[in-house]
């Protein structure tokens, strides 16, 4: 008499890491469509591009590795992976800047490590601190928001732009505003401004500040802010570690800008330019490299604003969030060794 | 802060971590009443069902009634099995299990007669029962707990502290079961008389009845109940829980209803709470009540692949098969499952001809559609979703991690011993690992490895006590050797033995001479020195007489004549002697062989004198001194004395050799006395031997004056030496132990009296011979005695000495001499073989030995000593026995 055999529980919810990772890449879609409206074609070829190489690089190396390759390929973790490091690097970056992330991020961060669950580090975080390092003009070049460029880029201009087609003086328009003056992202101009000597309100009086947030990057925030929302809503991610990052980076930009309002950003502003939203509901939560206890992740999280408000404020680069993730995965062991959650019917403490 | 009570009067709940929420299909099987499954014609009844030993009462081929006891316990965790209707046990062989394992257990088979012929039983009032008479019918009737552990009732029941809080959980927080469900709908009268019963024996301040919310009409008929019971309303209340998985575990529903948590490897009724389950308490009824045993239980039949899902009452022992039969399944047994319990933690079965046990509640027959499908193991993300649902506040992920390397120490210590195995976190896995199965590997695992650690200490214990065995019969062998070449050196020819004897003390001496300033310093000067120090010992001896007991001072008083006194003397010198050898760890002793050997006759004679003459001036001077240090300092002068003392025995030229070689003898056990003597035994003997100097020496003073009587009194003291080395030994035995200590003391009280009387016998001159050879025998078998240290040897010894002074008397016709050596003889071996024995036993024997000796001895003496010979030899036997008494007084 064959019986089926299994362990209990023999009830399971059909909620799995592919749906998991699907239910991310759907919540990132408003901010996409929000860097698309302000920058162009650009993010939506860098995506779709990054996602193919990502796609390709994970089979071979399933292939090398002699593992299955759909039911991998399936579970979407690549595709996540390759849409962040698409919507993070500068739209009109060329086209090889984001194969080299993408197969860095696949093969090197991710399957050397031993795959999905196994890696110490976030691979898009990994590969664009290693594009940042390597080709630091190409991954700092941002394009001017649409609505301030002297010259919009349609798609073909964009695909011109990226596969090469384009001089880098035929390129370098693309980075003048409307003003003639060409433009950097707002973070990158406030850091520029404040080592010339000018005050933040100086600064801020420039044109791409326009809005008072930075043209385009404070609708982007926004747009990933609510795309975080619903994620939460959905308990795709947990909140702790969204909440300390924005707590901590909060507190702290606060004290700055208290202090001395003209040399430091205000939290606000803080909170809703560069990369935050995206980084905070985004990058930091991916669980395989956060912490995984609830204090943990608190703990995981405020490590992460800090680390971002000292290197903003202090670092060499305008944005700071994937060094500030890569050190907080470095110490997501740490903090999962010494934090453990009391267990029922142990003393606290022990 | 209202207290934990005033809490749960006004209904508080709180909060447990984590659960889940699965689907409850519990509609369908909870609409329907309770039927009853037709009698089937075979049951299995695995032995024991509870607990791990059992003992059967029925054989192969007997008839049972329904109700009858199949098994009856060994002690008082048994729960009983019961036959569930009449028929006849056809076999009693391994069959397939209600478990995962579906392992074969031992069962009886009963094929059903379809008469279901019951035993006898007895309907009963409570109030007539005292809690004994109750908690035995519930033991009798087996009752188990039913809501799936079956633990036995009657021991949860008898807790060791007192249970402040009963819970009676009716949760039934899994999916699909619903026979509580539909228990507490059908039978909440009886119920409730059920935890009434449980109220009168464990008296709880409160009562709670936990029932989750989807079961609002079993929490309606449970209530109505309740307020027409006789329990009282202040007392006992039905709290409704929310509905939540796993809220009906024993510790989580405690959480939930109390706040508290059951710590770590504890049980509830530390926390002065109890949970039993609601089944639990209707069988408690029926049997306190009924009379009737545990033989049937409700058993939810459900699932898509059942015909007619509902609850049933099924007879234990009914095969799984016999109800799919019955209640129409409709899967297929090769792609289906079939689980026992619910979905959350039931197991599935590996052959379904395995019976329905106390702790079934559940049969679970899904379709393929309506369980989890298969699904492959996906790398854990650590998405943390399973820590957010476990209720023991445990974090699976890292638990996973651990057990899936194996690692199951780290395991551990991530509390795995705490998870209740609840399977809430694979509920939620989006991964598809299943992390219950990986903790209940890991969890065998670290049990296996504690009872590999129990057999590892358990071998070592072994070893070391192997080797200890060994070590000791080692050692036993080598004493044994040792021994027996003592013995044949004692059976050496006289001459021989002798000579060697003293070249060995004279090496000895010399050594130890050289080891000690103080000796070496009287080493050279020798004679005199020694004797001063005999007299100071002596005239300190009678200071400390003054404090002596009054038994020694009548006996001394006794000692009307000189002789006699001389002999007292002599006894006393050889006592200080002894004492200074206990006393003087570096040995002053050791320096007297040295002295004795070289001095001639004349000179010993001269110094004997001398010493004695000062000895009378200085213990009439010396009166004041007291204090011990100044007598252990005595002691070991006086031992010098005693040992010129002894070389003035040899008078006769002739006779001479034979002295030395006594003396020789002498000095050689002193000084193994000596080396075998702990620093605290040494103290021990030091005040032992003052107290028998000073009783002995206060008559010496007059005694020594008589100069023509030196000769006996040497004898004597070489008597006396050796009772003081026996004395000393049984010291150093006992060392510290004042109570032995005292006794010691006693006898060589008593000893030196007799010895008095027996030392007056040699007084024919040419007789001196045989009384020192006589002397030599005695030191040797004191010699002996020193070297064993354990009292009962030194008991032996004791006695030995009468032995020795019988010997003594014996030679008084010089033409006897060889028979009193004969004698002689044969007192040592037995001295000898009292030595190697060392039990009590032996020890009587010897005590009865010496006046065997003496008898012997006695036979060739001449007419006129015989009586004082007998006197002697009577005296012995008086002591030995004495002695002999007092050991076995102390034994007991």
């Amino acid at each position: 008499m064959a019986f089926k055999l299994a362990s209990s529980p023999h009830l399971k919810v059909q909620l799995q890491t592919q749906s998991v990772m699907r239910r991310v890449i759907l919540c990132a879609l408003p901010g996409i469509a929000a860097q698309f409206y302000f920058f162009g074609w650009g993010v939506i070829v860098q995506v779709i591009l990054a996602i193919a190489i990502a796609l390709l690089s994970e089979a071979a190396v399933l292939k090398l590795r002699k593992r299955p390759i759909l039911p991998t390929l399936s579970d979407n973790s690549a595709v996540l992976t390759a849409l962040l490091i698409g919507v993070s690097i500068p739209s009109i970056a060329p086209w090889w800047v984001v194969v080299v992330g993408t197969i860095f991020a696949i093969v090197i961060v991710k399957h050397l490590y031993g795959g999905l669950g196994q890696n110490i580090f976030n691979p898009a975080m990994a590969a664009y601190v290693m594009l940042l390092i390597s080709f630091p003009v190409q991954m700092t070049s941002w394009s001017v928001p649409l609505p301030l460029a002297q010259t919009p880029m349609d798609l073909g201009l964009t695909l011109n732009a990226i596969f090469g087609a384009m001089t880098p003086e035929q390129l370098s328009i693309y980075k003048y505003g409307i003003d003639g003056i060409a433009m950097a992202t707002p973070l990158d101009t406030v850091k520029t401004d404040l080592s010339l000597g000018l005050t933040i309100t100086e600064s801020l009086s420039k044109t791409i500040f326009s809005d008072g947030f930075g043209v385009g990057w404070f609708w982007v925030n926004v747009a990933y802010l609510v795309g975080g929302l619903a994620m939460l809503k959905l308990k795709v991610i947990r909140w702790q570690i969204s909440v300390g990052i924005l707590a901590s980076l909060f507190v702290c930009s606060s004290f700055g800008y208290l202090l001395s309002p003209d040399t430091h950003i205000g939290p606000l502003f803080q909170l809703f330019s560069g990369a935050t939203m995206l980084a905070v509901f985004f990058i930091a939560t991916d669980p395989v490299t956060a912490a995984t206890s609830v204090r943990g992740r608190l703990l995981f999280g405020a490590l992460i604003g800090v680390l971002v408000y000292v290197i903003r404020t202090y670092g060499g680069y305008p944005d700071a969030f994937a060094f500030a993730i890569l050190l907080a995965n470095l110490c997501a062991p740490f903090i999962d060794y010494y934090i453990k959650p009391r267990s029922y019917g142990h003393r606290a403490g022990s | 802060m209202l207290t934990l009570l005033e809490q749960i009067d006004k209904g508080t709940i709180w909060r447990s971590h984590g659960g889940i929420h699965p689907p409850e299909l519990k509609a369908l099987s909870n609409r329907t009443a309770i039927e009853k499954l037709p009698l089937a014609k075979q049951f299995i009844l695995p032995i024991p069902q509870v607990g791990d030993t059992a003992l059967l009462t029925i054989t192969a081929g007997e008839r049972v009634l329904k109700g009858q006891t199949l098994t009856a316990g060994t002690n008082f965790t048994h729960c009983p099995v019961h036959a569930p209707t009449s028929g006849t046990i056809t076999a009693i062989k391994p069959m397939p299990s209600n478990h995962a394992s579906g392992l074969p257990v031992l069962s009886c088979i009963l094929i059903a007669d379809g008469k279901d012929e019951a035993i006898e039983t007895h309907t009963s009032e409570i109030s007539k029962l005292d809690n004994q008479q109750i908690l035995k019918k519930i033991q009798d009737a087996g009752i188990a707990g039913l809501g799936g552990a079956a633990f036995p009732t009657h021991i949860k029941l008898r807790p060791a502290s007192d249970i402040e809080l009963v819970i009676i959980n009716g949760i039934e927080c899994e999916p699909y079961i619903t026979s509580d469900d539909r228990l507490m709908q059908e039978y909440s009268d009886e119920i409730i008389s059920g935890i009434a019963i449980i109220e009168r024996l464990l008296t709880p301040k409160r009562i709670i009845i936990a029932i989750e919310d989807n079961k609002p009409e079993a929490f309606e008929a449970m209530q109505h109940s309740l307020n027409r019971s006789e329990l009282s309303s202040d007392k006992t209340r039905i709290t409704s829980v929310p509905t939540k998985y796993p809220s009906g575990g024993e510790k989580q529903l405690i959480q939930i209803l109390t706040g508290q948590e059951v710590p770590s490897g504890a049980i509830p009724a530390q926390l002065g709470m109890l949970v039993q389950n609601v089944g639990t308490a209707y069988a408690i009824q029926d049997a306190v009540i009924n009379g009737q045993p545990l033989i049937s239980r409700v058993v939810t039949v459900t699932g898509q692949n059942s015909e007619k899902p509902g609850n049933y009452w099924v007879p234990i022992g009914t095969q799984i098969d016999y109800v799919l039969q019955t209640n129409g399944f409709k899967g297929k047994l090769e792609q289906d499952k079939v689980i026992i319990g619910g979905p959350m933690m039931g197991h599935s079965l590996p052959d379904i001809a395995a019976p329905v046990l106390k702790g079934t509640n559940c049969i679970l027959l899904p379709s393929s559609d309506e369980i989890a499908p298969e699904q492959p193991e996906m790398p854990c993300i650590r998405c943390g979703e399973c820590a957010v649902a476990c209720p023991a506040l445990l974090l699976p992920q890292q638990l996973f991690w651990h057990a899936q390397a194996q690692e199951y120490d780290k395991a551990a210590s991530f509390n795995l011993n705490d998870c209740i195995e609840c399977g809430c976190c694979s509920y939620v896995c989006p991964s598809d690992i299943p992390l219950v199965e990986y903790y209940r590997v890991a969890k065998s695992a670290l049990r296996t490895q504690l009872e590999e650690k129990k057999q590892a200490d358990f071998a070592k214990q072994r070893f070391d006590a192997r080797q200890q065995r060994l070590e000791d019969e080692k050692i036993a062998r080598e004493n044994k050797a040792k021994e027996a070449a003592e013995r044949r050196k004692n059976n050496m020819t006289g001459t021989d033995k002798n000579a060697v004897a003293e070249a060995m003390a004279r090496i000895k001496a010399k050594k130890a001479a050289d080891a000690s300033a103080d000796t070496s310093s009287t080493t050279p000067a020798q004679d005199k020195k020694a004797q001063v120090a005999a007299a100071i010992a002596r005239a300190k001896a009678k200071k400390s007489l003054s404090s002596e007991a009054t038994a020694i001072s009548a006996d001394t008083t006794d000692v009307v004549d000189d002789k006699k006194a001389k002999i007292n003397a002599a006894i006393a010198r050889a006592k200080a002697k002894k004492a200074k050898q206990a006393a003087s760890a570096d040995s002053g002793l050791t320096s007297e062989p040295s002295n004795t050997v070289a001095v001639d006759d004349k000179k010993a004679k001269v110094a004997a004198a001398i010493a004695r003459a000062k000895a009378k001036k200085q213990a009439q001077a010396g009166n004041g001194e007291h204090n011990q240090h100044t007598n252990a300092a005595v002691a070991s002068e006086a031992t010098a004395s005693e040992f010129k003392v002894q070389t003035d025995v040899p008078q006769s030229a002739e006779e001479i050799k034979k002295a030395r070689i006594a003396a020789a003898v002498a000095k050689a056990r002193a000084k193994k006395a000596q080396i075998a003597d702990s620093a605290e035994s040494t103290r021990v003997d030091a005040v032992e031997t003052d107290v028998e100097k000073e009783s002995e020496l206060n008559s010496q003073a007059d005694v020594t004056q008589s100069p023509e009587e030196i000769k006996k009194a040497r004898i004597a003291a070489a008597v006396a030496k050796a009772k003081a080395k026996k004395a000393q030994s049984t010291g150093s035995a006992e060392s510290t132990e004042s109570t032995e200590s005292t006794e010691s003391t006693q006898i060589d009280a008593a000893e030196s009296s007799q010895q008095s009387s027996q030392t007056d016998v040699p007084q024919s001159a040419e007789e001196i011979k045989k009384a020192r050879i006589a002397a030599a025998v005695a030191k040797a078998k004191a010699k002996k005695a020193h070297t064993s240290d354990n009292v009962e040897t030194v008991q032996t010894v004791a006695a030995t000495p009468s032995d020795v002074i019988s010997q003594a008397d014996a030679p008084q016709s010089p033409e006897e001499i060889k028979k009193a050596r004969i004698a002689a003889a044969v007192a040592k071996a037995k001295a000898k073989k009292a030595h190697t024995s060392n039990n009590v036993e032996t020890v009587q024997t010897d005590a009865a030995t010496p006046s065997d000796v003496i008898s012997q001895a006695d036979a060739p003496q001449s007419p006129e000593d015989i009586k004082k010979a007998r006197i002697a030899a009577a005296v012995a036997k008086a002591k030995a026995k004495a002695k002999a008494k007092a050991k076995l007084e102390e034994k007991e």
